[in-house]
């Protein structure tokens, strides 16, 4: 099966497509890194070619390697945080399987983003309710496909699906915060080392 | 042996020739010229204004000025100089020289630390005489005439601190005066010297914290809290169509405001504005905040505002628009330390008080900024075809102009050439302006072009069904093999 089918079906039928993804022998991880990669030259491709009443940055403001790092990270982190906190509570779910099929994530992105771009090139600010209809009803869609993954995969009920998909997003903050501090301790100690180098070279 | 010994002669003459000339000094201004584009950066940009010449004086009739605080241009270009430390005002030409002296050595005309001017039309001069608590009014020659004392209302209050420091008068006689640290707004006096009440007062922004405090101070804490009182006023201007124009201290937005005969801001009728630069510079880790100490109107309108704290001009269209930026703090001629005023002739200079330095410094505009007030007066009247040529020139010499990319895109939205609009307003970084040219430019195209659209459009939803249809029957194909193995 080609990547577009799975897009296609992860879109159509998102119940069956996560249930029959687990049980896909070869290739998952493939496609995984082939959407999120994807989905990134969408975000690359909005950027270069958004209509300008509808682009947000000016092309001298945009660095590529600071929106790939926005599109590959929170995958990456939604899927160690969703294993942490499944496991717990006696998800079902194996680690590459949420890591694999959460990349799915960005398929209603890909899906709608890609035309948005081109239309928005004939579009003016008086249709701005429009362009934003379309970008809640992404949003929408985005969250409901994560959250049918979750629910399939770990095989919860419900409203412990959603319950779970919140613990997810505050573990991910954790992650960060932790991340930037201890990017900020090791920083401080490095910085304490050289110090006392410095000064003790100065000494002597 | 002999030509060689003439020829060090004359290398050793003409050395001592080449060093007698004079170098070619160019006039290299000492503030970098910039203005603030859409996206609120700063680009370089050409000085509309730069530094002439200074009074400051130093072996003239009217002798040294010391802590200048005021600065008045009559309508026949001499000018008014409040020499604050000497207890004067000063009456000179644009030439330096001396035309008249107000403020006698004693008696009731004697004044005391003035910091305001204002002559009427029939030469009459007031004078703020702020330590003396008065307006004192002199005639064309010199002679005092009367003054206004502390004027009595209930109004006023009983702790009201007279302190006058700029006025202006308008056609009915009306006198309408800043006094410092009064918030109420300005007083105005009837020529009688009766108080007729405050005019434009600022307001009170709400603020979430201020209301949080009151919610959890109890009532001796409450007292504590010094009471939030209205931003003053600094000083005032009237154009020559009788609004008064007005500078704020204490406030980020809309520190310049255009009062009307009822003391509403038409300025910034519309949304606030921030006036001055945008960033401040940071002293002991705090965004310091402007002051804007005088304001002053030319006669095409265009408004000149001097922030105390950057001490630099900012000159605004009369909608607004950012034109120039000059001046800054500094030792150099052309830079201030304390400026207290600016005031505009009616040729086009501008000048500047210094209180520290005691002197005036004038600045004469740059062809760039003759270039751009011709524009910028073309366009606030409206006459946009006549305005194109000008702005593109202002464009040909300095394409940071913003202002320009943006006048010359809606001149051709007017015009109906709604692409070349989109390409301008782009420039100018400016959304609205590109999304309404490119709004009436679809309009237009799909109007002109409606027989093509159709065809494309019927064309292709035939070909995806045609499409769709064989791969359907393709993948019924497929199906139908595949269950049959």
């Amino acid at each position: 099966m080609g990547t577009l089918k799975l897009m296609k079906k992860s879109l159509v039928h998102p119940l069956d497509f996560f249930y029959d993804y687990q049980f896909m022998e070869r290739s998952k991880l493939k496609y995984a890194i082939i959407i999120v990669c994807l989905a990134f030259c969408t975000k690359v491709i909005n950027l270069m070619f958004a209509g300008y009443s509808f682009s947000y940055m000016e092309t001298y403001q945009v660095s590529i390697p600071f929106e790939a790092v926005w599109i590959f990270l929170p995958w990456l982190t939604w899927a160690v945080s969703n294993w942490a906190v499944s496991t717990i509570v006696e998800g079902e779910g194996k680690f590459i399987d949420i890591l694999t099929s959460s990349a799915f994530f960005y398929v209603p992105y890909i899906v709608i983003m890609l035309p948005f771009t081109f239309v928005s090139n004939f579009m003016s600010l008086k249709e701005l309710s429009l362009a934003l209809f379309i970008m809640y009803f992404m949003q929408f869609w985005m969250i409901f496909i994560l959250v049918v993954q979750v629910k399939v995969l770990h095989d919860f009920e419900f409203g412990k699906t959603i319950w779970i998909s919140l613990l997810t997003a505050v573990g991910m903050i954790l992650i960060w915060f932790v991340c930037i501090m201890i990017f900020g301790l090791v920083n401080q100690s490095i910085q304490f080392v050289l110090d006392i180098y410095k000064e003790l070279s100065y000494r002597s | 042996m002999r030509t060689s010994r003439t020829m060090n002669i004359i290398v050793f003459l003409l050395v001592i020739v080449l060093l007698g000339i004079p170098t070619n000094v160019s006039a290299e201004s000492p503030y970098r010229g910039y203005i603030y584009d859409n996206l609120d950066n700063t680009p370089a940009s050409i000085n509309g204004y730069l530094y002439a010449d200074s009074i400051d004086g130093i072996g003239k009739e009217f002798g040294n000025l010391k802590a200048p605080e005021d600065l008045f241009i009559a309508p026949d270009d001499t000018i008014y100089i409040v020499d604050s430390g000497n207890n004067r005002v000063i009456h000179i030409t644009q030439n330096q020289e001396l035309i008249g002296i107000y403020g006698d050595k004693e008696g009731k005309g004697l004044l005391n630390t003035p910091k305001g001017v204002f002559v009427d039309t029939q030469g009459s001069v007031y004078v703020a005489d702020t330590l003396n608590r008065r307006i004192a009014l002199f005639d064309k020659s010199g002679q005092f005439v009367k003054e206004f004392t502390q004027p009595v209302s209930p109004l006023l209050g009983d702790k009201f601190v007279y302190s006058p420091s700029k006025l202006i008068v308008d056609k009915r006689g009306y006198l309408f005066v800043v006094s410092d640290g009064a918030s109420q707004g300005l007083m105005q006096i009837r020529p009688d010297g009766q108080f007729a009440g405050f005019f434009g007062a600022n307001h009170v922004n709400f603020s979430w914290t201020r209301v949080l405090v009151r919610l959890v101070a109890s009532e001796e804490q409450k007292e504590q809290i010094a009471s939030v009182r209205p931003p003053e006023f600094s000083n005032l201007y009237q154009d020559n169509e009788g609004f008064i124009y007005t500078s704020t201290l204490g406030v980020p937005i809309n520190q310049i405001k255009r009062l009307s005969a009822v003391g509403v801001d038409t300025l910034n009728a519309y949304t606030d504005f921030r006036y001055g630069d945008l960033y401040m510079p940071i002293s002991n880790g705090t965004e310091l905040l402007d002051a804007f100490v005088d304001v002053s109107i030319s006669n095409s309108g265009l408004i000149s505002a001097l922030d105390q704290t950057t001490g630099r001009v900012f000159q605004y269209d009369k909608l607004g628009n950012l034109l120039f930026i000059f001046g800054g703090i500094g030792q150099q001629d052309g830079l201030f330390k304390t400026p207290t005023s600016v005031a505009e002739t009616t040729d086009g200079m501008i000048y500047v008080a210094d209180r520290t330095r005691n002197r005036i410094d004038s600045f004469y505009t740059t062809p760039f900024g003759d270039l751009v007030h011709h524009a910028s007066e073309l366009y606030v009247e409206g006459k946009y075809d006549q305005a194109f040529g000008p702005w593109n020139e202002v464009l040909h010499l300095n394409a940071n102009y913003d202002l320009a990319n943006y006048v010359i895109g809606k001149t051709f939205f007017r015009k109906q050439q709604y692409g070349d609009a989109m390409t301008y307003f782009q420039l100018a970084k400016h959304k609205e302006g590109y999304s309404d040219a490119l709004h009436e430019y679809r309009k237009v195209y799909v109007r002109d072009n409606f027989g093509t659209i159709m065809t494309v459009l019927i064309a292709s939803i035939i070909f995806i069904r045609l499409l769709l249809m064989a791969y359907r029957k393709r993948w019924y194909t497929v199906f139908r093999s595949n269950k049959s193995i």
